[in-house]
């Protein structure tokens, strides 16, 4: 079992999510979160004076599968996440040990 | 015969089944009180130990406090009783309680009881004020009359004139303690039916405070002293009916005691209340809307009523305003405003803006009887009012007012604001059932002006930055206060665009100023539904937002409205998130106007008029729909920078080369050369499927057959097709030029195979021979890498001496170091070259890394020096 998880455009989420469930994912969890990778933060100037914009909105999504869903998952994901354009985002793999449906106690495969 | 508590048992749940079957609706809390009272007079008779205590003389009394008191019950409401005793509670009054409450218990009823004599009620009262609370609504159930009638008396005697001050002091610090816990219920989409601001809390002060202070025993007294108008007690009860009846409906819905309206009851009680879907309007909303006015109206006249019968609880600061600032015919008392009389109203009924106008410039409210004579001279307001020049001045003047929000707000709430501007009245209750939007639409509209008018307040400096550099600020708030006002179906922005139109027109205002009004309204969620929908690196987007935009001060304006508008809906509508996101919009778009080519209306226009022509030129070769999509693939500086003869040629390049790359020819291109006689030069056109390097073959070939490029504009259109434009020395044999450019294409097709080293050739060519000299005049060359300029690309300007393959040099150098060159600007004046290239790394990102800017400055400025 893995977890995918992507930061992406939020003007994305719609076409990554749909193309996920198509994919047969059974459920996501999405986040509007900040941060900043390569783009970095920059500098506004507006009228002489400086305002520091930090970080940058994006959206986290979080998809707990089974290890032969994640290369299908990964491969629409970076296809629809992706403008060739800065800040497109990331994607990464994590392994997940286990899962507890908590209203019926199931674990692992069925569980997700 | 059934026990006391059976039959109350009995009684209860048949009262509760008619209730649901919708039987008593109106006069459930009285029939419930008739029960419970009907229990207590039942059970005292047939309790052995109360018998006992009667002959003992040890009489008591049975005593309803709180809301049991006030007659109030709902479904689930808390029954709060006392057995009072005279002086000392006798030991044995513990087997009266077990005989009297028990049975409630086992009922499961909520009972709050309490055994105490006449001295310790009173000496709780006096410590403890919510205790003095339920004790004013006490009332006699049965037992000895005497003991309740001493209570009430000592109480109104002894207690209440010492804590009189303390006790609405006290009434005050709870109003705010409740606006802060539960928040403003004539509002909120999920009120708290009791304790929000509006709620059943509010005439519970009122009550609470008359019996206090005026000696008023039952609410019909509120009337019967002029406490109230008949109108407004007549209002009050109708008001507060419908609030009890939602309360037992949301009692029963949650089989508890339970006053907050949460969205999972408020379907279900709509559809009990027989609300229905009407124009749009869902059952839910209405519903909703109808409470809230219900609320608002309680809210007002408590509100009115605190504030002439209790100056002290005025907010700070209003009396340090002078009377005599006041405009005649207007006067001032207690820091109140008071229209002069009815009769001047009558005889001048613009009186009815101007003590707006005037209460906006004094900073004072108006008196609750001022309030009573506008709402009741609301019919004056007609159509001439409306059109007056007078009244369009004074509202202008109130909406300019720095407590704008205050005035607007007893507009609403008098009715006013409707009438004078008609065009509210069918969104102002509007609710939206969702969790999105927090306020009904007047509700809202108002809270925008109110965020608009406290920006100084902001912890964020840019936004107070932004609206002190606007020339003129009006039509901003115009647009706040009125921004919503086509919400009654869809396209609410443009229908709201059309009626502000109207109400200006009605105001003679400004046309220059109506525009931009109406351009707010139009567009007030292009920024935010732009700048969470659209990819903001995509310079297209943003130019073409910017030139719906327009002008710098527009784009102020609109960034203050997004904002003030987002935080007036909701948190769901306005976080930092998406603060965030639209910000860099506005900055994006603020960027693109202060450059001011691509977005003014000039450039807009150009762009519209061009691609009209194009469209003429091209209307029998490609389907309307063809044409459109060729249309959004091309950047928007190109659209400005080529003339519409020139992109109908490019289109039919572009035709051609789609249908070589269907074949498989990715490495396929156009070129078309044409002699330009006026200035002796060619104009070459090239077309190819962008690729990194080919900008640089295409300029070494060139320079290998002797043409040199004088200019070259070089554009990647969307879908990756790159179009150049050079203008080039003609070829050095006139008479063979055909043959020349022949030979180009050639050595094109040679080189994308890979099979010319260009550098070489080059580096052979550029030797200096007999016949070229070297040039000794050589200017210090420049390279900058500049990331400032553009939010989209970075900047490489060269500026150095012209020589043979320089361009090809630069791009070469460009390609090697994995730099994409999306836009290049050549241009040639005598010997000295100014490029500017417009690149993004080969990830399709601006580069920013300092080494490699650093690095980038460094191979260019040693390639330049090799020669």
């Amino acid at each position: 079992m893995k977890k995918v998880e992507a930061i992406i455009k939020p003007f994305k989420l719609d076409d990554v999510k749909e193309s996920l469930s198509t994919l047969g994912v059974k459920g996501l969890t999405v986040t509007e979160v900040k941060g900043f990778g390569r783009q970095r933060g920059h500098r506004e100037v507006y009228r002489g004076a400086e305002y520091q914009v930090d970080f940058v909105s994006k959206i986290k999504i979080e998809v707990v599968m089974e290890d032969e869903l994640v290369s299908d998952a990964v491969r629409v994901i970076q296809e629809k996440a992706k403008t060739g354009q800065i800040g497109d985002g990331k994607i990464f793999i994590i392994p997940v040990d286990n899962a507890i449906r908590i209203r019926t106690g199931e674990t692992g495969k069925d569980a997700i | 015969m059934t026990s006391p508590s059976d039959e109350l048992k009995n009684a209860r749940s048949e009262l509760v089944s008619l209730f649901s079957a919708g039987e008593v609706s109106e006069t459930f809390q009285e029939n419930y009180t008739e029960i419970i009272d009907h229990y207590f007079r039942r059970s005292v008779q047939e309790s052995e130990a109360g018998q006992k205590l009667f002959r003992d003389k040890k009489p008591f009394a049975m005593v309803a406090v709180g809301g049991y008191g006030r007659r109030d019950l709902c479904v689930h409401s808390d029954i709060d009783v006392l057995i009072l005793f005279d002086s000392k509670v006798p030991f044995s009054a513990k087997r009266l309680a077990e005989d009297i409450f028990y049975p409630l218990w086992n009922l499961g009823l909520d009972l709050g009881h309490g055994i105490r004599c006449i001295k310790d009620c009173l000496t709780l009262a006096s410590e403890n004020l919510e205790a003095l609370t339920s004790l004013i609504d006490a009332r006699f159930i049965c037992g000895e009359s005497p003991l309740y009638l001493s209570l009430t008396e000592r109480l109104g005697k002894r207690v209440l004139p010492k804590k009189g001050l303390t006790f609405s002091r006290w009434l005050e610090e709870q109003n705010q303690m409740r606006m802060a816990v539960f928040g403003d219920a004539s509002y909120l989409l999920e009120p708290n039916l009791k304790e929000g601001i509006g709620g059943l809390r509010d005439y519970h002060h009122l009550l609470w405070l008359t019996k206090a202070f005026f000696h008023l025993r039952v609410p019909k007294d509120l009337e019967y002293s002029g406490v109230l108008s008949h109108k407004e007690y007549e209002d009050l009860e109708s008001h507060l009916k419908f609030i009890h009846l939602v309360r037992n409906h949301l009692h029963q819905g949650s089989a508890r005691k339970n006053d907050r309206l949460t969205f999972d009851y408020q379907e279900r009680i709509a559809q009990s209340l027989a609300f229905q879907d009407l124009d749009g309007l869902l059952a839910v909303e209405q519903f909703l809307g109808q409470l809230h006015v219900s609320m608002a109206s309680i809210k007002s006249l408590h509100r009115s009523f605190l504030f002439t019968h209790f100056p002290g609880s005025r907010r700070n600061g209003s009396d340090l305003v002078q009377p005599e600032s006041l405009r005649a015919p207007f006067h001032s008392d207690q820091g109140e405003i008071h229209f002069p009389s009815a009769t001047a109203i009558l005889s001048d009924p613009l009186l009815l803006l101007d003590i707006f106008a005037e209460a906006a410039k004094a900073g004072l409210p108006l008196s609750l009887e001022s309030k009573r004579l506008v709402r009741e001279f609301l019919y004056l307001v007609d159509e001439p009012f409306r059109t007056s020049k007078r009244a369009a001045r004074g509202f202008l003047s109130i909406l300019n007012a720095p407590n704008a929000f205050d005035v607007l707000d007893q507009m609403l709430e008098t009715g006013f604001l409707c009438f004078f501007i008609p065009e509210l009245e069918p969104v102002k209750d509007r609710v939206q059932f969702d969790h999105y939007h927090l306020f009904p639409v007047g509700r809202h509209l108002l809270q925008t002006v109110r965020h608009l008018k406290t920006l100084h307040q902001q912890r964020d400096i840019l936004l107070a930055d932004i609206f002190l550099d606007l020339h003129d600020p009006e039509p901003l708030f115009l647009a706040a206060l009125f921004h919503d006002i086509g919400k009654t179906g869809k396209d609410h922005a443009a229908k709201g665009a059309l009626l502000i139109r109207n109400i200006l027109k009605r105001f003679g205002y400004d046309r220059k100023k109506m525009e931009d009004v109406y351009f707010l309204v139009h567009h007030h969620l292009v920024l935010a539904e732009t700048a969470t929908r659209r990819d903001l690196n995509d310079e297209k987007i943003v130019v073409q937002c910017a030139g719906r935009v327009g002008t710098i001060e527009r784009l102020k304006m609109l960034y203050l409205l997004s904002w003030a508008d987002g935080r007036a809906t909701g948190p769901r509508a306005w976080n930092d998130w998406i603060a965030n996101l639209v910000l860099e919009l506005f900055f994006k778009i603020l960027h693109i106007l202060e450059k001011g080519e691509l977005a003014t209306p000039d450039a807009s226009r150009r762009v519209r008029q061009s691609m009209q022509q194009v469209r003429k030129q091209i209307g029998d070769l490609l389907s309307p729909a063809e044409g459109e999509a060729i249309f959004e693939v091309m950047p928007p500086n190109y659209l400005l920078e080529t003339s519409p003869r020139a992109i109908a040629r490019h289109v039919t390049l572009f035709r051609r080369l789609r249908e070589a790359g269907s074949k498989g020819l990715e490495s396929a291109f156009c070129l078309e050369a044409e002699a330009a006689p006026a200035s002796g030069t060619y104009d070459v056109t090239f077309l190819a499927k962008d690729r990194a390097g080919l900008f640089s073959d295409v300029a070494g070939v060139m320079a290998l057959n002797n043409i040199n490029i004088l200019s070259a504009r070089i554009y990647t259109w969307r879908d990756g097709t790159a179009v150049d434009i050079f203008t080039v020395t003609p070829p050095l044999d006139p008479i063979r030029t055909e043959e020349i450019w022949e030979r180009i294409k050639e050595d094109l097709a040679e080189t994308f195979r890979g099979k010319i080293p260009l550098s070489e050739r080059l580096q052979q060519k550029a030797k200096p021979t007999i016949l070229f000299r070297k040039n000794t005049l050589t200017r210090q060359t420049h390279v900058t890498v500049d990331n400032e300029s553009s939010d989209f690309f970075t900047l490489i300007e060269v500026f150095t001496d012209d020589r043979i393959g320089l361009l090809y040099q630069i791009t070469h150098a460009l390609f090697t170091l994995g730099i994409d060159i999306r836009i290049a600007k050549i241009a040639t004046k005598a010997d000295q070259v100014a490029d500017v290239f417009y690149v993004l790394d080969l990830d399709g990102q601006k580069v920013l890394e300092e080494e490699k800017v650093q690095r980038i400055r460094d191979v260019l400025l040693q390639e330049l020096s090799k020669s």
